[in-house]
């Protein structure tokens, strides 16, 4: 396209209070910009390139490595002028002969300099942008064009848009048909295809307003806020694990891919959306909502092993490559400013100097990423409500269940043992049911099973206030395999796990329990017999007898020899911890136990063998109880349970126990880092932001020290402030990105240097005006969008427009697009009759989970894809960064590790294999074609009209009846199936 | 992109729906046309090479994941065996992963000079010393971190951190595919288990995700989804190429001018001559007994690997821009990488002999076959490990830490010269010394000797004119021919 189309806004700075003077006149005129554009690059106060600084006077002629650079009035003698017009400087790029004359001419007449220091932001040059950079000056409502004699424009947006292509002589399209129109709306604001009833619903809607009525229905449905979310994930790259070489799966970054969800459903003000994201955590500390949104923070990769490495000065390379992707990541977001270009020296392209860079890390550099606890947290009004009917459904549901196990359990107890066991431990555990103090760490979970532990992650901990010499651990476990090797079931140990007694499984030998301990110094082989199955919970049990003997038993019998020890270890009061899953601390693979459980005592004193005896039959696995309930009472049991599973899941996306998310530390103060090296630390820098945005203080009036809190608390303002202008204008762009494939600058991560020039600026201006007017309302702006005339156009290709802008820049129609991958999957889903539309909670794993043998790597290989958990939205599959899925690869979903703007749009031979063989496609094909005999009988003209309506919201042509219908006689419906969904109709919208 | 098919009006539809299937000269199109073939994807880039002559037209790469030790393998260093159990003489601590400084050690292969070149290759690589003539070694790589992942991002992007493009994605974007039957940038992991990051290891970064790295296998099914995941009749997956076709084409007749959706339908033809091509080029038995003996496909620890490197040649042959071989997987016990902490007589042992003789006959079967004068083989590894064991300070252990400031690789074929040695490391080969190689300037030399300036090869991405080299780079003349 013409650079015609494309103004700069170049606003003239004001000269008033500038010294007179022709020779001043000339410098600020010719010199200045001249110096700033050719040689201040190098020659600046920061970079000093052979020890000359170009930026003022005195620096000048004091000269540099090589000299002084200029004597006034005798340029033969100014290493300057030698220097260029021997073609020596600048390197590579000799000065035109024009601009040497000038440079003579000026130190001729005795090199007057202007007025103070050459600042080389000021102008915006061939080179890189100043501070009259378009983007950086505030937005000002611009007057709507006054069109004469055009009926079309349905509102201001259409006016501006009108005015452009009346310059060009050119016509916007008419109106696409309504057909068009409801699948076009449909996908982009909801992401889904609408349903043939909705189609005719719309088709014969004969009131005014309909489409109104349609685009408000749109809006309002909660799907409105899984589409758009999927949007801002790819720019914020969220991903579900830390990428870099162990990847480890982040199981509760959930709740914030929800949080996004539901504030764009509940149309949250921009402005706060921001704001929470950045400093939700300490802006509003005891809000859960507010907590959780904090989770933008930690949304990108971390280096596990990086920053565990022994080496200070390579962590500190870790450190800081974690802040430019933070730093990087927060100023493309909400400012379309690559700031992060500034880490090394100036940016390059931008106004931006390389302070401003770290006064942005100043701001940041107390992120610290990790699992954030939510139970302190206070629930909004709309989740409380949540809760708590969740909650008292979830009471009713657990008295029910206990009315049938309760009296079962006494009746097995009372057969089993004929004496009461009274044996008062003094402390006890009974995970099925309630978990009082009790820690819960990486993966593990609490089911109606007990302790989940995957023997990766996950463990459980709770502090004892009790000194402890003699003692008994005695512990319920279900084994999840018996390959592994040294997890422990119940370990008492002290903080840290310097000392620890342990009931461990494996760990010397395979498949045997022994008492571990610390160093093995209270370790010997009890010479029993292996673990030979896993189908039952076992009950493990060793005793600490005072004169150091230790006695093993598995299910109330002695477990090998007991043997006595070098003596009893001393745990002393209120530094004692038991931990569960793990054989001591820290948490690491080889340590971890894989199993479930149920229950866990213990003991001030060593039980004796008839205690532990009676104690071991105490316990009755649900497996038992199953088997003495009646055919009635099962039924009504299994019914309950399904019931309290769905209940206690809801309940943990209403209120989220924990979000990966920002834990934040104080850090040390920020210094610059020359070149960006942390080994060579410069000047002290504090908080603040970039200056050369227009009418917006940098500063935020703390000191290098300032609390962490406070630094991102003034960081979210300065950014949200309604003086910034590029906040307003970053989102309502990319909004226009997301309706019509581009947006109106097509570089949404980028209004500088080398972002695009926006294709039409007053209307940008007027959105972004119009954003704040709106109360930072998104919702409002889609509202203006896709009610515009420009949105409703027809697709309908124009030879004559497109000679004059191919591109269709200036919206002589409507671009058709192709849908995203999620689209493509869930409108595949949603074709068949098999999506599955519910909101929110822990993501589906399409992929296996795997720690590779030995490593603490994770790995993602795929899974059979056609489990129903897998018929959810797309948005909700687990992000893992390396747990990619080739089907949506093939359509060109980027890598969760990086940014992404905006999605490219490719065609290969690749995704043409993917769609046609897919394991998953071919599964959806199979539900499709039994959702059509299912809705058409077994006639194949209605299942051919059928599918049609469904896959493509229109009724068949009679050729297209015919030759489908042929097709579906002879091969079978499931051809038709697989051809729908490959075909380029179902894949694009116009 | 547009062919004759994707111009059929609505006449030529009603006919197709008149004449039926099996008369359908669609169908003949779809699958079994082989005059209508399209012109090889090219690359798309803005500012297309070859900017400078190529010498090289593709390359592949061998990538030993871990970290091989370059002192037990081609950087001969005498100091080393005399200093052998003495502590290193250093300004400052050797400030390294493990933080465990132990004495030196020799190295545990004894080493020869190999061919007429003289260059030194040790036991650990007998048959690579036979090739020792091919071999353009560079002594003096350093890399900027010595934590194996970062490390490895950097030496196939360039950057430390995720989401950059790989080399082999920035090849497929600047060059695209000399066929349009196979992938441009191919994949071949160690058949043991993927590298720990997996496919972030070959990703696209910010280019467009068709650039990324296509995993193929040298058994089973060679590409996911090649072929439909369960059985379907050839008569339904007949009908299905058909009428897809002519839904498309009856598509197109109201869509007109429309090169995304003709590119689709064209896609579909391609697809359909990939099914023929990739089994064909997978299938391995079709080589000579000599060939894959050569390539030690029948020997218990080469065979693995020398099916990958015979894989690798076939790919190549057949217009495959660029294939990158992993040798290693994750990092853990017990080990399966080159990263030798605890035993490197057993660890290096152990991973040599899966590839020495592969690499060695495919340089061999490449020079015979004609290949190496316009091919580029590349063999690297993430940083270099330790003169001194990673043991207790007057101990000499029996492992080595990670050494990121000072390493070997190598490269062979198209435009180098051959049989000669680059740069050095000090005495001990702790730290390169001499002529340093940073990675931004190997991949410069990579793309100079595909005909790429590396300045020039750029992807514009969030406010910069991303670079493979970043902003650096110089073009290592010393390496050329």
């Amino acid at each position: 396209m013409g650079a015609a189309l494309l103004p700069l806004v170049f606003r003239p700075v004001a000269t008033a209070d500038e010294p007179a003077g022709e020779a001043v006149q000339f410098f600020d005129r010719e010199l200045a910009p001249l110096l700033a554009r050719r040689c201040l690059e190098c020659h600046n106060p920061a970079e000093k390139k052979g020890g000359l600084d170009l930026t003022n006077r005195e620096a000048a002629i004091a000269g540099g490595d090589n000299g002084p650079a200029i004597e006034p009035g005798k340029p033969d003698e100014s290493g300057l002028v030698i220097r260029v017009e021997a073609g020596e400087m600048p390197p590579k790029h000799p000065l035109p002969a024009a601009e040497r004359q000038t440079l003579r001419r000026w130190i001729e007449s005795g090199a007057t300099w202007g007025a103070g220091n050459i600042d080389r932001f000021r102008y915006t040059s061939d080179a890189r942008a100043g501070y009259d950079w378009w983007s950086l000056q505030p937005p000002i409502r611009p007057q709507v064009p006054q069109l004469e004699g055009s009926c079309w424009p349905r509102g201001d947006v259409d006016r501006f848009v009108l005015a452009q292509l009346q310059q060009r002589d050119l016509k916007p399209s008419s109106e696409a048909d309504r057909r068009t129109l409801i699948r076009r709306l449909s996908f982009d604001l909801i992401g889904l295809p609408p349903s043939p009833e909705e189609v005719d619903a719309f088709v014969d809607d004969v009131q005014p307003d309909a489409y109104e009525q349609l685009v408000a229905r749109l809006l309002d449905s909660p799907q409105y806020g899984v589409r758009w979310a999927r949007h801002w994930l790819d720019v914020i790259r969220f991903g579900e694990s830390n990428g870099f070489e162990y990847d480890e799966f982040r199981r509760d970054a959930w709740p914030y891919r929800d949080w996004i969800v539901r504030s764009l459903n509940s149309d949250l003000p921009y402005d706060e959306f921001a704001r929470l994201q950045l400093a939700g955590d300490v802006l509003r500390p005891d809000d859960l909502d507010a907590t959780i949104a904090a989770g933008f923070l930690a949304a990108g990769a971390f280096d596990t092993a990086g920053q565990g490495q022994q080496s200070l000065a390579m962590r500190a390379v870790v450190r800081q490559d974690e802040m430019e992707d933070l730093v990087g990541t927060v100023g493309q977001t909400f400012l379309a400013l690559t700031v992060n270009c500034a880490r090394c020296h100036d940016h390059k392209f931008d106004p931006i100097r390389q302070r401003e860079y770290y006064a942005l890390v100043a701001a940041l550099s107390g992120v610290r990423q990790g699992n954030r606890e939510l139970a302190s947290c206070k629930a909004s009004a709309e989740r409380a409500a949540e809760i708590a009917s969740a909650d008292a459904q979830r009471q009713e549901l657990l008295a029910q269940v206990s009315a049938i196990e309760t009296p079962l359990r006494e009746r097995i107890a009372a057969e089993r043992s004929q004496v009461p066991v009274d044996l008062r431990p003094f402390a006890h555990w009974d995970f099925a049911t309630a978990s009082p103090e009790l820690k819960l760490h990486g993966s593990a979970s609490m089911t109606d099973q007990g302790l989940v532990l995957d023997g990766q992650t996950g463990y459980a901990s709770a502090s004892l206030d009790v000194e402890l010499r003699e003692k008994t651990l005695e512990v319920w476990v279900q084994l999840a395999n018996l390959d592994q090797r040294g997890g422990a079931a119940m370990s008492v140990q002290t903080p840290g796990g310097a000392k620890f007694d342990a009931i461990v499984f494996g760990e010397n030998e395979p498949g045997k329990w022994l008492a571990g301990s610390d160093n093995f110094s209270r370790t010997q082989p009890f010479a029993a017999t292996v673990e030979s199955e896993v189908a039952q919970p076992v009950h493990v049990c060793i005793t600490y007898a005072a004169d150091g003997t230790i006695a093993a038993y598995r299910n109330g019998r002695p477990y090998g020899t007991s043997y006595r020890s070098g003596g009893t270890a001393h745990f002393a009061d209120g530094k004692t911890e038991v931990i569960f899953g793990l054989r001591h601390a820290p948490a690491a693979p080889g340590k971890l136990l894989a199993g479930t459980i149920s229950q866990a005592r213990l003991y001030d004193r060593a039980l004796t063998p008839d205690e532990v005896a009676a104690s071991s039959g105490r316990f009755v696995p649900t497996s038992t109880l199953r088997e003495r309930m009646t055919p009635d009472e099962q039924s009504r049991y299994e019914q309950l349970k399904q019931q309290l599973a769905r209940v206690e899941a809801n309940l943990s996306v209403a209120r989220p126990a924990k979000v990966y998310g920002v834990k934040p530390q104080q850090p040390e103060p920020t210094h610059l880092l020359v070149r960006g090296n942390p080994a060579q630390r410069g000047e002290v820098v504090a908080a603040g932001g970039v200056s050369s945005l227009a009418g917006l203080s940098a500063e935020f009036g703390l000191g290098p020290d300032a609390p962490e809190a406070e630094r991102r608390r003034r960081l979210a303002a300065w950014i949200t402030s309604p003086g910034n202008p590029l906040f307003a204008r970053a989102m309502v762009n990319r909004l226009w990105q997301y309706h019509f494939g581009v947006g109106l600058v097509e570089t949404s991560n980028d209004f500088g240097f080398n972002g695009g020039r926006p294709a039409n600026v007053q209307l940008l201006d007027w959105l972004a005006t119009e954003l704040v007017a709106q109360r930072y309302s998104l919702k409002a702006i889609h509202r203006l969008i896709v009610t515009s005339a420009a949105y409703r156009q027809s697709s309908r290709h124009q030879s004559d427009a497109a000679r004059l802008d191919a591109d269709n820049r200036l919206l002589w129609r409507k671009t058709p697009v192709r849908l995203e991958a999620e689209a493509v999957r869930d409108a595949m889903l949603h074709t068949a009759g098999v999506l599955d539309l519910s909101l929110g909670g822990p993501g589906f794993q399409e992929m296996k989970m795997e720690i590779a043998p030995g490593t603490s790597t994770y790995l993602y290989p795929p899974d059979d894809p056609t489990r129903d958990a897998f018929k959810r939205r797309t948005l909700y599959r687990v992000w893992a960064r390396s747990g990619r899925n080739a089907l949506l690869d093939a359509f060109d979903c980027p890598d969760p590790s990086t940014t992404a703007p905006r999605r490219a749009v490719t065609t290969t031979p690749l995704q043409a294999l993917a769609l046609l063989n897919n394991a998953f496609v071919l599964h959806v094909c199979d539900k499709f074609v039994e959702r059509l005999q299912r809705e058409a009988a077994d006639d194949p003209a209605r299942q051919v009209t059928r599918a049609y309506r469904l896959a493509y919201a229109r009724r068949p042509l009679p050729d297209e009846q015919a030759a489908a219908e042929r097709v579906v006689r002879e091969h079978g419906l499931d051809v038709l199936a697989r051809v729908l969904f490959n075909s380029n109709e179902f894949i694009y919208v116009d | 992109m547009s062919t004759s098919r994707a111009h059929l009006d609505r006449r030529d539809f009603l006919s197709w729906v008149h004449r039926g299937l099996t008369s359908s000269a669609l169908a003949s199109l779809m699958l079994r046309d082989s005059t209508l073939q399209a012109a090889p994807l090219s690359g798309e880039a803005a500012d297309p090479p070859p900017h400078v002559p190529a010498k090289a037209r593709r390359a592949i790469h061998i990538c030993l994941c871990g970290a091989m030790s370059h002192v037990d393998s081609f950087d001969y260093k005498p100091d080393l065996v005399r200093l052998h159990g003495k502590s290193l003489v250093s300004e400052e601590r050797p400030d390294v992963f493990f933080g465990q400084v132990g004495l030196l050690r020799a190295p545990d292969w004894k080493f020869q000079q190999r061919g007429q070149s003289g260059l030194w290759v040790s036991e650990l690589m007998p048959h690579i010393g036979e090739v020792a003539d091919e071999l353009t070694v560079i002594h003096s790589m350093f890399a900027e971190t010595s934590n194996h992942t970062p490390a490895m991002f950097q030496e196939n992007t360039g950057f430390r951190l995720n989401g950059f493009p790989v080399l082999g994605s920035w090849l497929s974007y600047g060059l695209g595919c000399e066929t349009d039957n196979l992938p441009a940038f191919v994949v071949i992991p160690d058949a043991r288990e993927f590298p720990a990051g997996g496919s972030i290891n070959w990703t696209s970064g910010f280019l467009p995700a068709r650039h990324q790295g296509v995993v193929v296998r040298g058994r089973g099914n060679p590409i996911d989804d090649l072929f439909a995941s369960r059985q379907i009749a050839p008569a339904n997956e007949r009908a299905t190429r058909e009428l897809l076709a002519a839904v498309n084409a009856r598509h197109l007749v109201d869509h007109p001018q429309s090169d995304p959706l003709s590119a689709r339908m064209q896609a579909y033809e391609m697809a359909a001559r990939m099914q023929l091509a990739v089994p064909e080029v997978a299938d391995l038995a079709s080589e000579t007994a000599e060939t894959q003996s050569l390539y030690g496909l029948e020997g218990k620890e080469t065979g693995d690997f020398g099916r990958s490197c015979l894989l690798a040649r076939r790919l190549l042959e057949r217009g495959v821009r660029f294939v990158q071989l992993f040798s290693g997987g994750t990092f853990g016990s017990p080990r399966r990488n080159w990263d030798g902490h605890e035993d490197m007589v057993q660890n290096h042992g152990q991973e040599a002999k899966r590839i020495d003789q592969p690499v060695a006959a495919l340089l061999k079967d490449l020079r015979r076959r004609g290949m190496l004068d316009d091919t580029l083989v590349l063999f690297t590894t993430e940083f270099g490990r330790t003169p001194f064991t990673q043991s207790a300070a007057d101990v000499v252990g029996k492992g080595r830490d990670h050494n990121q400031y000072g390493f070997t690789v190598w490269m062979a074929g198209a435009g180098l010269k051959h049989g000669i040695r680059y740069g050095a490391t000090d005495d001990v080969g702790y730290r390169a010394v001499e002529d340093r190689v940073h990675w931004h300037d190997f991949h410069a030399t990579v793309l100079h000797l595909l005909g790429i300036d590396h300045e020039r090869l750029t992807y514009y991405h969030n406010g910069i004119r991303r670079r493979l080299t970043n902003v650096h780079g110089e073009v290592v003349r010393g390496l050329l021919a």
